[in-house]
């Protein structure tokens, strides 16, 4: 006896084998299509867990590193308490006197005191934002006697007679 | 034959030594160490010396919101230094012509204009020179020389002269009394 028919159905099947395909091919698949039951809840809401999770890190990122450059800020040495208390000759002398020292003299600092609560470039490191400051006060120090000292001249050229006033315009070199 | 391709050969040795006198000789940065001696002899003296790199780092520091400082940052803009020396005596006579013509004689090199000179046997003589590089102003240097009295400001780079003086009683410094103790002196 062959077992074709097992294997692809072809040749004599077995009565036995027949008789139990025909208990069991009641429960064979049979193909339909599926049919939902038309009272199933559809439910459209998408998981937005990782995208609210990704925002609040760069939220709490965000919060830290503002907090972390306000401390940064204010816990950087104001650098005019370190000029005020360098001891310099002027400070005895009549405050409406100007230092006899290069740096800015003490009332300079006192005035100017506004421009120092500025926020500051924080690419500048602490040591540099102290020499920067100096910098700018010795600036405007030298700008202000300029602007005198020009304005002087002007005075003096409107006042001058003709007989003082030496030849403008002359070139030198 | 010989000595003309030495000579050919010599010429640009030469050119390339003289070169930095040159260039010494357009420089708009005075040197101005030779009247440190007078800060001794001076009631006050005021010395600023801000080369290029602490100009860049001080505009750093102006606020484009503030009007005053906006107007400032323009001006300086380019710069690059501001030089002063300032002293102030007691008395007469406390600086000497010697060390005036230091400077005035840095001045007489090519280049460098004298824009104002104003002579007064009573108040002194007020100077002021500007540098040209071609059309274009490349330093100023203001020379106040009175009795009791010896300025040197030397700014380098591209002044522009009317910003500067728009800037006058704008600036947030405080008076520095120069003026102020001059009149209180003369009365």
């Amino acid at each position: 006896m062959k077992d074709d028919y097992l294997w692809d159905k072809s040749g004599q099947p077995d009565p036995e084998i027949q008789k139990l395909e025909e208990i069991l091919g009641t429960l064979r698949y049979q193909p339909k299509p599926l049919e939902l039951p038309e009272d199933l809840p559809v439910s459209r809401r998408r998981n937005y867990f990782p995208l609210l999770a990704i925002a609040a890190s760069l939220l709490l990122a965000l919060v830290a590193a503002g907090i972390w450059l306000r401390v940064r800020n204010q816990s950087a040495p104001q650098p005019d308490q370190a000029k005020v208390s360098t001891p310099s000759p002027v400070e005895k002398k009549p405050p409406e006197r100007i230092s006899p020292t290069p740096v800015a003299p003490k009332d300079v600092i006192a005035v100017n005191n506004k421009h120092r609560h500025k926020p500051v470039a924080p690419a500048l490191s602490k040591r540099e934002r102290e020499e920067a400051l100096a910098a700018k006060e010795q600036l405007m120090i030298a700008l202000r006697l300029t602007t005198e000292k020009l304005s002087l001249i002007h005075r003096k050229t409107q006042n001058t007679t003709p007989a003082n006033q030496i030849k403008n315009q002359h070139r030198v070199g | 034959m010989k000595a003309l391709s030495r000579i050919k050969l010599t010429m640009p040795l030469m050119l390339l030594i003289a070169l930095p006198f040159v260039v010494k000789a357009q420089d708009p940065r005075l040197q101005l160490s030779s009247l440190d001696h007078l800060a001794g002899k001076a009631n006050e003296t005021v010395d600023v010396n801000i080369d290029e790199r602490l100009m860049k780092m001080a505009a750093k520091l102006f606020s484009d919101k503030d009007a005053d400082e906006r107007e400032v940052k323009k001006l300086i803009e380019g710069l690059k230094g501001v030089y002063v020396k300032s002293f102030e005596f007691d008395s007469e006579g406390q600086y000497t012509a010697a060390d005036v013509e230091t400077i005035r004689s840095q001045l007489r090199r090519p280049g460098w204009t004298r824009m104002v000179n104003v002579m007064s046997k009573k108040d002194g003589n007020c100077e002021v020179y500007l540098l040209f590089n071609g059309d274009q102003i490349g330093g100023l240097a203001v020379l106040v020389a009175e009795d009791k009295e010896l300025t040197v400001v030397n700014i380098v780079g591209p002044v522009d002269l009317d910003k500067l003086a728009q800037l006058e009683g704008q600036l947030g410094v405080p008076e520095l009394g120069i003026e102020k103790t001059k009149k209180n002196n003369e009365k």
